[in-house]
Formats: structure tokens, sequence, C-alpha cells
């Protein structure tokens, strides 16, 4: 019984000797990709890196990066040109089937409007991000990685801008979404959040990114519009999200990677990358009060409510990875604590002010239906009776009276992460608003949380230069000094905005689908 | 009739039955591929087909794309053979992995000892010799006891006795079996050997071995290899134990240390009352190490240019990973075999996909 296998190995020790060993895939892609990483000559490499230092970041051997990827070029293009011809396949059904009309309702789309208007022009930020990254570490690794990345970031901003734009045909607030992204005052919070990437160094971009973003915050972010679509009747949009995922899974091995590697390199990187752990942490969380909101609010049919979610995927398996990184002398970010505190209260605060200056978006809000609010109800047992079913039970009946409420003013923004001053102070009075300033060079700057006054006290010279849209629009760079001037400036149709129950969008959908023959008969 | 299987980069071959994967019959032969599911979901375990004919079995139309079975890539998990096949798989060669076949072996207890009140050693004399490397474990097969039991042979891969050390487990059916009812002259059945905790000697490094509670066997097997061999660089052990009734072997380890300059054996006691007469170290095995380790009077310890094998319960081994990290000692260089009782299994399951092998 036992025989054969060692004449098996001796026959094999014997024919080792004749031929030559054949290389491990490993080693393979390491001779492919080894040679673009040359040491220059007529340059010097700190003058051809010239950005890969400043922050402090000491790497002593390139080598001992990781590949996570292992993927050259000609298996790339197989890999995703099947995932195309998949994809392209179903949203070509998708047309000819007229599945729009599939979704639970109209109020759905809304969601969509969201992702398209803030969601899909981050991937193409991160394709420019990375592409810039890559060019910027002097590890042929850690460029390889960044430019395939930069190339799937492409692949996600395109194949979401040829779905949704089907969507468009019906619906409102999907017509320009690269003008309402630069310009919009909400769309200022994504966007100036991976403009603060950018203009990091490459070290901190791959940290925010790859490791904050992509990994850390993703189950947060991406995820819960995908299953919001799968939930909602939106195939198209739940295809492009398998597609992009089969891409995910592979940036998230990157994030991981990168901080590994940071951490082994040298101990004088590990006060810098918590630092780094601690801001985007924070900044991320803030980015997540649009999905909390969106998830509690904007779905027909919930998936699960935001305070879940957060206990599931940061709380749960964020948790699990801290306790690994806690190895390495990693601790959980500051300031998570407070997140956790407000989790109760986050969506219902972000849809309230969304519903207050709904006349300057480029979608709809409503008041949620009785049967909606008893699942708030249920899911937040501690918060939404006693601090938000009031408030939105006035409002339907101010707008049962035909004096639907709109906020006439324009509200003070927070210095760092832009979104209005609206979050409370949950832990002492949650009526109360949390105000937070600084002064620097006789300028005084708010801020909505500790986490986002840190940021600033830091690095104070970078967000003093911040694009605020309030600030602007009263300096009147914004097309004008009505309502009217600023919205056409962002290129919002009056059709894009104001109470689902008036909206285009509304009447089309009952109209097509004969919704509400019934009641009308 | 079998089929021959031919693993690359390794050049290594084993038999493949009829109808059984690809990856049974490697792993069965002590050839490791990478495998998560092992039900064709995953795609872990995906390797390509350079010569023969295989059948893709259950491999799931997602783990493996369609270009790709054209291409000739298949999941080893699932994939069965109709002809000698040569497979080229994602694995490092380890220069260090002798890859020794799985065996099956009938052994004879010929000794019995209470080496503390919870652990014992059993020695059993083989129907023929064993082969395996230092660190590696056995298979033991128990009368009445539904599946096989895995313990890490304590003896140096040269002596003629196996020698296991079971710590009794409370409410364990198996290791209560052993310390009950096992008798000199009692015949057990096992399949030998397993695993890849062993020493990468090729690294030529010195090594630093950690041991707690009945974790003493991997570590004291390295140690009788490396000494029998004249390792020429430094050794150190790491004894961990309660009080001074669970410290076994002890005055084994101060010979040989006598013996063996390159070799330091530090017994670490962590149980004791403060008026305990004992000269040795106190507090858990980790702690130590730091000291031991430190150029700055315990504030920080540098393991680097070293290498670690850790073997022990999972307290003292996430300690001692935490310890070994914090002083520039990573997971290429630390190695480690968790043994897992039942509860300790569903305690370590909350890990996240940082480390491959921690």
């Amino acid at each position: 019984m036992n025989k054969p296998a060692f004449d098996v190995q001796a026959t094999n020790a014997a024919s080792r000797k004749a031929a030559p060993r054949k290389l491990s895939l490993k080693e393979r892609y390491n001779l492919m990709t080894g040679d673009l990483g040359w040491e220059t000559t007529y340059q010097p490499m700190d003058k051809v890196f010239p950005y890969d230092q400043f922050e402090g970041i000491k790497i002593h051997n390139w080598e001992g990066w990781q590949d996570p990827f292992r993927l050259t070029m000609d298996a790339y293009w197989k890999f995703q040109g099947e995932k195309e011809r998949k994809l392209y396949a179903i949203i070509d059904a998708f047309q000819q089937n007229n599945a729009q009309f599939n979704v639970t309702d109209a109020r759905y789309i809304n969601a969509l409007k969201l992702f398209f208007q803030g969601v899909s022009p981050l991937e193409y930020a991160a394709s420019r991000g990375y592409a810039l990254a890559g060019r910027n570490l002097r590890g042929v690794g850690a460029r390889v990685a960044c430019q395939m990345q930069a190339i799937d970031e492409l692949r996600h901003a395109q194949t979401q801008i040829h779905t949704i734009s089907h969507y468009n045909k019906f619906f409102s607030g999907l017509h320009e979404n690269s003008y309402m992204f630069d310009r919009l005052w909400y769309l200022s919070v994504p966007k100036s959040f991976f403009e603060d990437a950018m203009s990091a160094g490459p070290f901190e971009f791959v940290t925010a990114i790859s490791f904050g973003f992509e990994y850390v915050l993703t189950n947060l972010l991406f995820m819960p519009f995908m299953s919001g679509a799968a939930f909602n009747g939106d195939m198209a949009t739940v295809t492009f999200g398998f597609s992009a995922q089969s891409d995910e899974s592979r940036h998230m091995t990157l994030g991981l990677e990168i901080v590994k590697f940071l951490l082994e390199q040298d101990p004088d990187n590990l006060p810098i990358v918590q630092h780094w752990i601690d801001k985007w942490f924070w900044r991320g969380y803030r980015l997540l009060a649009l999905v909390a909101m969106m998830m509690d609010y904007m779905l027909p049919k919930r998936v699960m409510s935001w305070s879940e979610a957060w206990e599931i995927y940061f709380e749960k398996n964020g948790g699990a990875l801290f306790e690994d990184l806690a190895r390495y002398g990693i601790r959980l970010p500051k300031y998570h604590e407070v997140a956790s505190k407000e989790k109760g209260h986050l969506s219902h605060q972000t849809w309230a002010t969304f519903y207050n200056y709904t006349h300057a978006t480029a979608m709809h809000t409503w008041i949620p239906e009785p049967h909606e609010m008893d699942w708030l109800s249920a899911k937040y047992p501690d918060t939404f009776d006693k601090y938000y079913r009031p408030r939105f039970e006035y409002w339907d009946s101010l707008a049962k009276q035909d004096k639907r409420w709109f906020n006439p003013g324009l509200p003070m923004l927070c210095q760092t992460c832009q979104i209005p001053m609206l979050f409370t102070d949950v832990g002492s009075d949650p009526t109360r608003v949390v105000s937070r300033e600084s002064v620097y060079r006789g300028t005084k700057y708010h801020f909505c949380s500790d986490g986002c006054k840190d940021v600033f006290d830091y690095e104070p010279e970078k967000y003093v230069q911040a694009y605020l849209p309030v600030n602007q629009i009263f300096q009147g760079n914004c097309g004008g000094s009505s309502l009217s001037d600023v919205v056409n400036w962002c290129h919002v149709e009056p059709a894009d905005s104001g109470d689902f129950a008036q909206s285009e969008d509304r009447a089309n959908w009952n109209r097509w689908t004969h919704a509400d023959a019934g009641s009308e008969a | 009739m079998g089929y021959r299987l031919t693993i690359e980069p390794l050049g290594q071959a084993v038999e493949v039955e009829e109808g059984q994967t690809m990856l049974d019959a490697c792993l069965r032969r002590g050839v490791w591929l990478p495998h998560a599911c092992c039900h064709g979901l995953c795609g872990t375990c995906k390797v390509q087909v350079a010569q023969g004919e295989v059948e893709h079995g259950n491999a799931s139309p997602f783990a493996l794309m369609d270009f790709e079975r054209a291409e000739g890539y298949a999941l080893a998990c699932v994939a069965t053979l109709h002809d000698d096949a040569v497979i080229e798989a994602d694995v490092d060669e380890d220069p260090d992995a002798l890859y020794l076949p799985l065996e099956d072996r009938q052994g004879e207890v010929v000794r019995l000892e209470d080496l503390t009140p919870t652990i014992k050693g059993i020695w059993l004399r083989p129907d023929r010799p064993v082969e395996f490397q230092a660190g590696q474990y056995l298979n033991l097969y128990l009368p009445g006891i539904e599946g096989p039991r895995a313990f890490s042979m304590a003896n140096g891969p040269d002596d003629e006795l196996l020698e296991l050390h079971v710590r009794r487990v409370r409410d364990g059916v198996a290791t209560g079996w052993l310390h009950e009812h096992l008798k000199v002259g009692d015949r057990l059945h096992m399949t030998t050997p397993m695993g890849r905790f062993f020493v990468r000697k090729s690294a030529q490094r010195p090594v630093i071995l950690l041991a707690g509670g009945s974790g003493l066997s991997s570590p004291k097997s390295m140690l009788a290899d490396l000494l029998a061999e004249d390792y020429p660089h430094e050794i150190w052990l790491f004894q961990g134990a309660r009080d001074r009734t669970e410290l076994y072997f002890a005055s084994h380890f101060e010979e040989l240390a006598q013996q063996h300059p390159q070799f330091h054996y530090i017994p670490v006691l962590s149980n004791l009352t403060a008026d305990d007469p004992w000269t040795g170290a106190r507090g858990f095995v980790h702690e130590e190490l730091k000291r031991r380790f430190s150029h700055d009077n315990g504030a920080t310890a540098d393991f680097r240019g070293n290498q670690a094998y850790l073997c022990g319960p999972p307290p003292m081994i996430e300690a001692c990973i935490a310890t070994l990290m914090q002083g520039r000692l990573f997971e290429h260089d630390i190695f480690t075999e968790k043994f897992l009782s039942a509860a300790d299994a569903t305690a370590a399951a909350r890990r996240s996909p940082l480390f491959r092998t921690l």
C-alpha cells in the first residue's frame, strides 16, 4: 500500500535532476513585474518620486510588498471582458423588457439618484486617485496594484453610467451627475471627502481609500445600495453591483496588504498609520450619514436598519479586524464610540435635513407612510417615537394643509465634512446641536463634532481652503442671488426637486403603471 | 487502478484513486494546496491543468468561469481524474518540507507516566518506523470513540518510541479515556505524520520555542532534533506553567542547557504566591519573552532576525503573537500549531482575514 508512494518519490527525484524545475505562479509573476522597477540613472530616484517621503512613512524594503493581485494584464482583460459581456447582456434584456417599471415604487428611484449623483462620481475620482498614487509610489508591486485598481474604478464608473442612463429616459434627477457632483451642496460631502484623500500623499491616499473606504466601510457604503436594489426589484443595478463586487474582493485585499506593509516596515510608521485610521474612519463615517438615510427612509422595501448594519459590519466585523490589528499595536479608531452612540439618531436627523432643503436638491423627499413609521419605531425603540416621529407627523399635518415646510434659509456647514451642522449631542441631550469651533489666523471655523474638529486642527492650512457651497453661494459665486439662480447653475431642473407627492416622477409612474387606477375609479 | 498526479512547481507526484478529488489526494500525501470551502464555491484551490483530463465535478460557474475551463483551469477540491495529469498550483516551494506520505501504523503502549496532575505521558512502539519532521502530529484512533484525535510527537524523529503528552480536557471523552482506561500493552491505530509545524532550518536563524501546558510536545521534539544535528544558532525554550506541579521535564531541559551552550531554557510560572521560594521567572510566557529580548528594561523588545514557534493554549498564543509583532517579528517568521478543543474552536472563530496563517 505504501510502497508505490516511495517509488513515485524516487522516480520523481530522478526526473527532477533531468528537467529544470518550472517556476511557481508567484515566481513567474515576480519575474514578469520585477523589471518594471528599475533604478533611474538620468535623474535621482528621489526626484522621480518626489512625494513618497514627506508624509514620514519609512519603507526599507519594497520587496516586502506581498502583491495580492498576481494578475497579468492578459488575464485581467479576459476576466473583465467576460464580466462586461454578462453585464451588458443583462442590461439589454432589462431595457427591452422595460424592467424599470418592476421596481417597488417610484420613490426607490431616489436611492438610485443619490447613488448616481454621489457615489458613481467617486468611482471616477478613485480611478484618478489610484492613477496618481501609482505614479508616486516607487515600489513596483504597489504601483502595478494601483494601476489595475485605477482601471477597475474607471470600469465601475462607466458601467454605472451605462446602466443608469436607461433610467434617465424615465425619471428626473439623473441627467447631469458630473455638474451636480461639482456644484450641489450635499454632493460636496462625497466630493470633498475624496479630494481630501487625493490631495494627501500617496501613502495616506491608499490607507484612506484602500483600507478605510474599501475594506473597513465598504459593507456600509456600496453594499447597502446593491442589496437595496435587489430588494426593490432593480435588477440592472444589482448586476453592475455583482460585476463591480468581483473586483472589490481584490481591492479589499489590497487595503489589508497596505496596512500590514506599512506597519511591518518601520516602528515609526505606527503612529502615522494610527492617525490616518482615526481620521479616515471619522471622515468615512460622516459620509455614511447619506447611506444611513437611504437605508431607513428611501427604500420602499427595507433590507435592514442603519443601526443593525452598523452593529454587524462595524461593531462586529470591524471589531474582529481591530482585534487582529491590535497585534501590531493599532487600536480602534478614535470616536468609534461616538459613532455607535449616534446609530439610533443618524438617519432620522439626516432625512429631516433633506426634507427641509429638498427644494434645493436633485431628488425628492417625503414623510414616511404610517406603516413605515411603525417600522422605524420598531427598529429604533429608544429614539424614533421620542425625538423624530412627532416632527414628521407635524410636517405631515402642514403638508396636508397645503403648507408643506421648506426651509428658506441656508444651513451652516461643517468646515471638515461639509455636512450641515445637524448632528446633536446624543450622549447628553439629543435635541441640542453639537457645535465646535477653532480659530485659525484670526478666522473662526465651525465643526459638527469633535472628530471633524480634530481633523481640522491637525492640518488647518489644508481645510481652510475647503470649498463650502453655502459660503460660495453667499459670496455670489454660484450663479446668482436667488434660489432658482443657484439651482439652475447646478444644472438642477425644476422637475428634479421638491416633495415626491407633487413630483413628475410620481405622476408619470402612476400613469405608466396605472398604480392609482383603482383610487381614480 | 489509480492515476498519477504531478504537482508543479514542487515536482512531486501522488497517486489519485478513481473518484478521489485532487485536493484530497494531495492533502493525504502531505502536499498542501491552498483551499477553503472544499465544495467548489470559493475558487481558492484553482489550479492549471497542464496535462491530462479532469472532470470538473461540482465547480460553481461563478468560481470557475467558462473561459477558465476552456483554458484548462480546475478546482482541485472537486475535480477528479480521468487520466494521469500534471497541474500547476499556486504554492510556494517550502524548502524545509519533506512532504512525507501519510501512512497507517499500529502502536503498542509500552510506558505510561503522569507527567503532571493533568498531563499524561504515553510511549508507543510503532509496528514499523515512523518518519516525521519534528513538530508534526499524528491522528490517534481510540476504541469506541468516533473520529481521530491529534497529538504531536514529543520525541525526536530518530527515537525508537513515539512519545505523546495528553492534557486531560474537562468532560473530554477521548482524553478522559486515555487518562483512565489506557493500559500498557494496549494497541492503538494511528495515521502519521501530519501538519506543517516544523522548524524552517534553511532560514538559518536563531529559534525561539514558546510552549504552554501540553503544548510542550512539539517544541520538545524540535529541540531534540536541532540539538542532535548541532544547530549552529541560538535556541530558546520558554516553558509556561501555572505552578511547579505543572512544570514537567524541567530537569531534562536544564541538563540539555548545560551540555549545549547555544540552548537557553526559561521556565515561567504564572500562579505562585508571593512567598513562594521559586527563583525563576514569574508571570506569563509573553511577559518573560519581552523582558529577555528587551534592550531598554522591558519597555520594548526586538525579535528581528529570529524565528518563533508557538504551541499552547489560544490565550498564550495570542499574547505571544502580539508581543512578537510589537517587537518587529511578523507573520513570515512566526509559526504555530493550533490545538483546539471544541470550546476553543468557537472562541477562536472571531478573526478577520488580515493574517493568512496566524
